[in-house]
Order: structure tokens, then sequence, then C-alpha cells
């Protein structure tokens, strides 16, 4: 029993090393990738942003008007369509016919020559053959819509991630400077009609952090001078269903991605980002988080259900 | 095989239906049954009670008075609040729930105390795996792991209602935990005195300060240095034990303090989650993960906590109050505070976190002088605020059926800030204990006011019972039993200072008649019953007349009064099957004065008298008859003398059920004559 109990914590052991070294390699490798990308897509995601949450907010102005989770349902169906019509066009859609044919053959041919060990291995090599070529040819179309349902997940999760901050809702409020910048003593929240201060900010940690609380209604643009600069920040109060920016990222591609409703902060400043940490949205269908996965089956299914009518095949 | 592939989905749609209905259980539903509702206030005193409805200051109460439903209510002996809520929930004298103090012993481990309402036993068994040592409980290992069991014995009164199908709810319910399972499912209820921590404890709150330069424990609280540079320090919140391990140990989790450089702000980050406070502010509830590691080959395990924190000062000492590590409603594993277990979950849904330790209202901290009295009001008025949130849930969801809702403010408030009466208080100035009194009025204001609020939202459609399980009275003098018993050659060596940790003069108990255990139990050294009895059974008699004789005639030697009201013989009180276990002597003593704090776990002070010079200085583990509770009504209180047990048989019978013979008292609403039973 010792030997099987030393066997199974040199095993576990084993796994945890691997798992961590393979933890390491990938975010050497993910840095390695963000620094490449970082000068071609924030730049890139300077102007795309813009206009995307301009489409948004043209787009949500329309579904607004119906019941949030109708409006969700509407644009997810919408967006099982676009999938379909991409596509259809992007696709080698026949080529996949003919690799899904290649597949259903040799899946065929296992199941008439069972005792021909032959012909079994040589039909298994065909299916993955085909399963391989079906692959390539799904993966261009993929590829081409990553980038614009990234975009669309973005500008829906500030309508779904988060809300408002009610009037006299308690939220924190956090600036990060850049590491090479001490936090700044001399900041300075410029007083505004959204919100009223309660604690803060208090220093440490590369940030400061205020304790705040909505006041009156209506999107608000806070103004931090820091520096000599003024930096500014979009504090959105109400209890309607409204685009709320959590954060005003820095120049990180990724965090623009994420963050699209505001600029990116200008390079040289002495502040790396500003969060408002508002709160979920509570709900099971349209809430935080749960949004995404509604999305996915919603539009899956449609374009799933719809892929006769646009005779589409994948 | 075409049979099976039907059966099986069938099978499974009718598993998920009968789940999904049990989960339903505790949803609102009307039958069209009576409507009982019943408000515990314990501590709720009657002479407070009379001399502020007297003044205009209890409207709702004196109202209820006015129609004929107030009286005192006859208490337990002793009168102490866990024998009292196991009296009122079995309908029963101790004899029958087996519970006679706070404290019971083990007389086969010669004078082992352990909490008499609930025990933790160890598991058996377990796969040794390195340093682990892990129960499995699936077959064929059936490992048994560590459990705390419910010791309270008889029937409660709601397993008569729920065979009957009266849906009941009961919310913090004292004496009841674990919670006892419900057979037909008409039992909600949420577990209340008697939960502990997540340390196990009864509440061991955090402290962290940079005038703390090691680690230690005090009264009821760990207390940790912090030591601050560029304004940064580590904190480490001390979790359960790893039970896991051979050899248990505590889990951790740390936490970062940045305090302002100039004013009294700070923040606390502990897991990814930012808390800033002024001076003085209590944060909301937080989570905290505690991971318990396993052998490397299996996940850990995470248990889950809540916490708040209190920045009581930044500058010039750094000072941060955790409050003890309560079991997350939202996420409470293993440990199982409702009956059903899903119900703590429906209240986390609709609450969010909230308090679920027995003891909510930290009166440790301001024993220990961590907190001073305004914190301590302020943590208490939070405590009841949190309640009051549950009681609108409770009534929100309540249709009919028996509604049971308990408040500890009255008594835990009581115990601190009570001070009654022109008498001297050992440690406060006349102002000062006038003040503490003051907010104990205000309290019971405020209770007549929830009184009011019931009685508006029900009317007459239900029958309500605002009841208390104990009185109070001033705590001013505290007598060492055990001390009195060594100086009177009842306990051996004369020169002991501790039952269990004298090591310099250890207690001898060939030669030890008695001792005293709990705040009211005396325990005769009987041979054959404890491991090293020392007292024939023969002379058992002589011994315990002798003792109450001696008792009965010990007086203060500052004031001259006597301290003992009255001592009473288990063996003549208590009836039932537990009765066996009880002490043989209960002592009940006159108001103002208690058994010492040493007493309670076997220590002995020098002087078999001194003042009690803790907070905590208010009482009722005195003589019964001296502490009453209340019972007030809607309807009209008929019986003579109720008291405590007339309260389930009155219950049962609101919704036609028969009491059962172990309940011997009768309707409050019937004259003693109609419900006298043989």
């Amino acid at each position: 029993m010792d030997v099987v109990d030393s066997l199974l914590i040199f095993g576990g052991d084993a796994v945890r090393w691997v798992c961590a070294a393979l933890a390491t390699l990938f975010g050497s490798v993910w840095g390695g990738l963000d620094a490449l990308l970082n000068p071609l897509l924030s730049p890139l995601l300077a102007v795309l942003n813009p206009v995307c949450t301009a489409i948004g907010d043209v787009t949500y102005a329309i579904v607004r008007t119906l019941p949030v989770w109708v409006g969700l349902t509407l644009l997810s169906v919408l967006a099982g369509i676009a999938m379909l019509v991409i596509f259809r066009y992007m696709s080698n859609q026949t080529g996949i016919t003919r690799a899904k044919d290649q597949i259903s053959a040799n899946l065929l041919a296992i199941k008439l020559y069972r005792d021909e060990l032959r012909v079994m291995f040589r039909s298994q090599w065909g299916v993955l053959c085909g399963v391989a070529k079906l692959q390539r040819y799904v993966l261009t179309p993929v590829l081409i819509m990553l980038l614009p349902m990234m975009l669309g997940l973005a500008q829906m999760g500030m309508r779904h991630q988060w809300r408002p901050l009610q009037p006299g809702e308690r939220t924190l409020m956090k600036v990060r400077f850049d590491a090479e910048h001490a936090v700044a003593g001399q900041i300075k929240l410029e007083p505004s009609p959204g919100l009223h201060v309660e604690v803060g900010p208090v220093p440490g940690g590369g940030e400061l952090v205020w304790r705040i609380r909505g006041n009156e209604p209506g999107r608000h643009t806070l103004r931090f001078r820091v520096d000599g600069t003024v930096v500014e920040k979009e504090l959105v109060v109400g209890d309607s269903f409204e685009r709320v920016s959590a954060v005003r990222p820095g120049a990180a591609w990724a965090s623009q991605l994420l963050h699209p409703g505001e600029s990116r902060l200008p390079a040289g400043s002495p502040v790396a980002s500003i969060e408002i940490l508002y709160p979920a949205v509570d709900s099971w269908v349209y809430g935080a988080d749960y949004w995404v996965l509604y999305f996915f089956v919603v539009s899956m299914a449609s374009a799933l259900l719809l892929k006769p009518l646009f005779r589409v095949t994948f | 095989m075409r049979h099976l592939r039907v059966i099986t989905p069938v099978c499974l749609a009718a598993a998920a239906i009968a789940v999904a209905l049990s989960q339903l259980s505790c949803e609102k539903k009307s039958d069209g049954l009576s409507r009982v509702v019943v408000i515990g206030m314990d501590g709720l005193d009657p002479r407070l009670c009379e001399r502020l409805m007297d003044q205009g200051a209890l409207p709702h109460l004196a109202a209820l008075r006015d129609k004929g439903g107030y009286k005192p209510l006859g208490t337990t002996t002793p009168p102490q609040s866990p024998v009292a809520w196991a009296s009122f929930i079995t309908g029963a004298n101790p004899g029958v729930h087996g519970i006679f103090d706070f404290i019971h012993r083990d007389p086969s481990k010669q004078y082992a105390p352990y909490y008499a309402a609930a025990e933790t036993v160890d598991g058996e068994g377990g796969w040794a795996v390195g340093e682990h040592e892990i129960p499995i409980t699936l077959w064929p290992f059936q490992h048994t792991p560590t459990q705390t069991l419910l010791r309270r014995h008889g029937t409660p009164f709601w397993d008569y209602l729920d065979e009957a199908g009266v849906p009941t709810w009961f919310y913090d319910i004292p004496a009841n935990y674990p919670p006892s399972p419900s057979k037909h499912g008409h039992l909600c209820c949420l577990s209340g005195m008697g939960v502990p921590d997540l340390l196990g404890s009864y509440g061991t709150y955090q402290l962290f300060s940079e005038d703390t330069y090691v680690e230690k424990r005090d009264e009821g609280g760990l207390r940790k240095p912090l030591i601050f540079k560029d304004d940064r320090a580590g904190g480490v919140l001390t979790g359960p034990k790893n039970t896991s391990l051979v050899k248990p140990v505590d889990t951790h989790v740390g936490f970062d303090i940045y305090r302002h450089p100039t004013e009294q702000t700070a923040r606390i980050e502990v897991q990814g989650k930012t808390i800033v406070l002024k001076a003085g502010e209590w944060s909301d509830w937080c989570k905290v993960s505690f991971t318990m590691k396993m052998p490397s080959f299996l996940p850990s395990v995470h248990v889950s906590g809540i916490c708040r924190f209190y920045l009581q000062e930044v500058r010039p000492n750094f000072r941060l109050y955790v409050t003890p590590l309560n079991i997350d409603p939202s996420d409470p594993g293993d440990q199982r505070i409702t009956e059903p277990a899903a119900f703590v979950g429906k209240l986390s849904d609709a609450l969010g976190l909230f308090y679920t330790t027995g003891f909510q209202e930290d009166h440790k901290a301001l024993s220990a002088g961590t907190f001073v009295d305004e914190e301590y009001r302020e943590q208490a008025d939070y405590v009841l605020s949190e309640r009051l949130e549950l009681l609108d849930y409770a009534i929100e969801n309540y249709d009919d059926g028996l509604l049971f809702f308990y408040f500890s403010s009255t008594d835990l408030q009581a115990h601190m800030f009570w001070w009654d009466g022109d008498e001297p208080h050992p440690t406060r100035s006349r102002q000062s204990a006038a003040k503490c009194h003051g907010t104990i009025e205000a309290l019971y204001k405020r209770m007549d006011d929830i009184v009011g609020d019931v009685l508006e939202r029900f009317g007459d459609d239900a029958t309500i019972l605002v009841m208390s399980d104990h009185g109070f009275c001033n705590f001013r003098r505290q007598f060492s039993l055990n001390a009195w018993l060594r100086n009177n050659g009842y306990i051996h060596p004369p020169e002991c200072e501790s039952l269990l940790l004298d090591r310099t003069n250890p207690v001898d108990w060939s030669r030890t008649q008695a001792y005293g255990l709990g705040i009211n139990g005396l325990y005769l050294n009987l041979k054959g019953r404890e491991r090293d009895g020392s007292v024939d059974p023969a002379q058992r008699d002589r011994v315990l007349d002798e003792l109450t004789e001696k008792l009965l005639a010990v007086r203060d030697p500052v004031s001259g009064e006597p301290v003992v009201a009255r001592v009473d013989r288990a063996d003549r009180i208590y009836s039932g099957p537990s009765a066996s276990v009880a002490p043989d002597l209960i002592v009940g003593y006159h108001r103002g004065y208690r058994a010492s704090w040493a007493t309670a776990l076997g220590d002995m002070s020098e002087e078999e008298m001194t003042d009690n010079d803790s907070a905590w200085s208010a009482d009722h583990c005195v003589a019964a008859e001296l502490v009453p509770g209340v019972i007030f009504s809607n309807r009209p209180v008929l019986r003579a003398s109720p008291s405590l047990i007339d309260l389930a048989p009155t219950i049962l019978q609101e919704f036609g059920v028969e009491p059962p013979e172990t309940m011997v008292g009768g309707s409050l609403f019937e004259t003693e004559a109609v419900t006298t039973r043989d």
C-alpha cells in the first residue's frame, strides 16, 4: 500500500509540476505574442472601438424598447444568421461537403468491414483526414468571424455585464499607475454631481482607491488632475438599461478589446487605467456572465435551425 | 432492454421532480390551516416589561396585557438558555431532553467538560496517505468523518406537527444544532444558538493591531501583531483546521493593509476583494475561502466563510477587528445549519450574507476590552437590523402553520448593559450604569414596535405568542463554588487551584467528594459512576443533605446577605430517561449573585466571594423563581401559573394535535383544571 501511495503522491506531484510548467510556458508565449501584437492591434482598436460603440448605441437604441431578454434573444438570432451568411460565402462549401462525404464513407466502411483489419485502419485514417480537412475549411470563416464577434461581444458586455450605479449606491473607483510612476500624491478628483466621495483616495500597491456613492442620475465625466494633466473617466448613474464602461483602458490591446466604451488613455500618461467597480447585472438570462452563455446557445441554435434555409453546410 | 430504455428516463424524470418538490418544500402554501406565530425574545424580563408598560413605554405589549394576554412564564431549573429552550422544544423537563447546563461532563473520563447541547465526535478510520488521513465514506471503506451531533434528546414538538402535515418555520431556533431532520418534509428550520463559527468555537474574533507584539489568544479572541512598512502591512486570518491531516493544523488566508499616510483611512485587500474604510467603520460581509490541502493527486478542498472588518483606529495604533468567521450561508459546504439543507441557500438568495453563528452579538469582545460600550452597541444593533430583515422575509414567506422567530438581542445586550436599581455597580459609575440601562429600555421599546408590527400584519388571523425563556437580574458578586467546596474539605488537596489545569497540586480524586461544573451544577464524586469516584452510594443522601444545608447557610462576607436561595436535588425535580446524567444538586443563587466565571470549567479562586468585574454584568443563572420569563398573547392566558413546558402542548392543540404523554404541561388558553392530565 505504501508503494501505491508513494506512486500516487509522486504522480500527483508530477502532474502539478507539468501544469505549473505549462502555465509558465503559456504565460511566456502570451507575453511575447502580446508584445508583438500590441503595436498593431492597439492603434487598430483605437480606431475600431468608437465606430463599434456608435453601431452598438444605434442597435441598442432600437432593441432597448423591448424587454432586455427579448432584445438579447433578437441580437443572438441575428448574430446566428450573420454567422451563417459569413460561413456561406467565406467557406469552401464544396470542400466541406466532400470532406463530410469522405468521413461518412469511411465510417460506413468501418461498419461494413469490421473483420478486415487493413480496411478498418485505412478507414479510420480516412476519418481522421476528413476531420482535419473539415477543420481546415472551417478555420477560414472562423478566423474571419473572430474579430467582429469579439468586437460585438465587447459591445454587448458593456450592456449586460454591468449596470449603472444607482443613486445612493456604494462602490469603489481605482486609478492604477504605470510601474515607473510612483503613486501620485498630487492627484485630484474634481467634484462631480454624479458621485459623492465617501472615503479616499487611499494609496498603496500602485493604485489609488476611492469609495464613492452614486449621486445624480446621468452620464457624467469625472476629471482627475494628475501631474499637470487632466484624465477623464465616464461615470453612469441611474436605474435604466445603459451602456456602462467599467474601465478606461491604457494602451494594452486586450484591455481595449474588452472595454471599448472609452478611448485608451494617452500615451505617456502616468495613469495606466481607471476602473469603476459597477454592480453586476443580476439575471439568470441576461445578467453578468450568463448572457454570454445565453447568447451562444441561442445563436448556435438559430444557426442550426436556419442552416437549410441558407443552404449552408458545416 | 427496450423497457429499460423507457423506464430509465421516466425514473430519472420522476427523481428530478421529487428533488424539485423537496426543494420547494419551504415555499409558502396555503391549506387553510390555523396560524400560530411565536416570537421568542431571549431573556425578556417581566419586571422591566411591567415597569415600562406601566409608564406607557410599551404600548403594544400593554394592549395585550390589558386583554388578559400576559403572565410571567415559569422557567426551568436552572434558568439557563439551552436548558430552557430545550424544554420549550420538547415540552418536557430536563430529565427528558438531557440538557442541564451549558456544560456537561463525561463521568467515565473523570471531569471531561463539553458543551451540553452538541458534541463534536472525532471520525473513525481514514485512508492514510503521507501526512494526510482522508475519510472515505463510500463502501467498502465507510470511514466516519468528524461530525457534530445534537445532544438534545426527547422529541421536539414540531415532529408531531410534521407528522400531522402542519407546515412549520423556525428561524434561529436555539438548542437545535445540527438541526433535527424532518421525516415528512413540513419543517423548515434555521438553527440559532449552538451553531459554531468556522473555527468550531462559539465566536472567536481576530484583532490585528500594532500594539500586539506576540500572537496570543485572549477571552474569546485571537490577537495578532501588525508591523507597517511604508504604510503597508500584511495580516493572516486564521481559519478552520485542515482535518484531513493526521495532525490537523490551522488554515490561513493572508491579506494586505494599506493605510493613508496622513488620514484616518485604510484599505484592505483580501483574495481579490478591496475594502476601503474610515476609522470607526464596518465593512459589509466579505467572503473568505480557506484551502484544505489534500495529497497532491487529489484536488484541494475549499471552505468558505464570511466575516466583517471593523477599522477601529488608524493612528497612532492601527487596530483592525475581524468578526468570528461565520459559516457562509451561500456556500455552507458540509456544515448543515438548516433543515432542509437547501433552505439556507434560499435565505441567502433572498437576503444576501448574514450572521450564522449562534452567538451573534460579540459580547466576548466587550468583555475582553476589545470593544468599548458604543462599539458593542453598534455591532449588536447591526445584528438586530439583520434579524429584522430576516423577520420580514419570514413573514412574507409564511401563510399558515407555525412560524417561530427568535431574537437574541434582549439577552446578549442585557448581559452587558443591564444594571437595574440603585445598588452600586462593581465597575461602572452610577451615571454610566444608568446610561447602559437606558440602552436596554430603548431596546425593549424597539421590541415592542416589532410586536406592534406583527400584530398589525396578522390582526386576529393568527394566534400570536411573544415569550421569553427567562428574565434578568444584576450580577454583582460571584461565588466560587469549587473554592467553597475546597475550603470546606470536599475537594482535596486544600492547595488545589484547578480541577483541570493545576499541575502543581493536582486534585486528589480519591479524597474529593464533590465538585462544581457549569454554572449551577454540583456533582458528587460517586463511586461506580465517576471513574475515580470516592463517595460510597450509601453515603449519597447524607452528603447531599449536608451540602444543601451548608450552601443555604453561605453569607456574603461583605453585606451579610444570603448567597444561595435554594438547592434542588436532581433526583427530586427531574424525571425521564436522561435524568441520570444530571448534576446531583442544582444551586439556585439569589439575585445579584452567581457562580464565578472560574467555577464553570473547574477553576477556583483563593477567595470564595469576589466582585464581578466583567462587562458581563447581568445574568439569570439564579434560582428559577427569581427570574421568570414572560408570555404575551393576543388571546387571554387563562392558565394561572404558565411555564415554558406549556408552550409546546399549547401549539400542538392549536393545530388539533394531541400532546404526547411526555408533555406534562397544558394549554395556556385553558385553566389548569381543564388541562391537567394524569
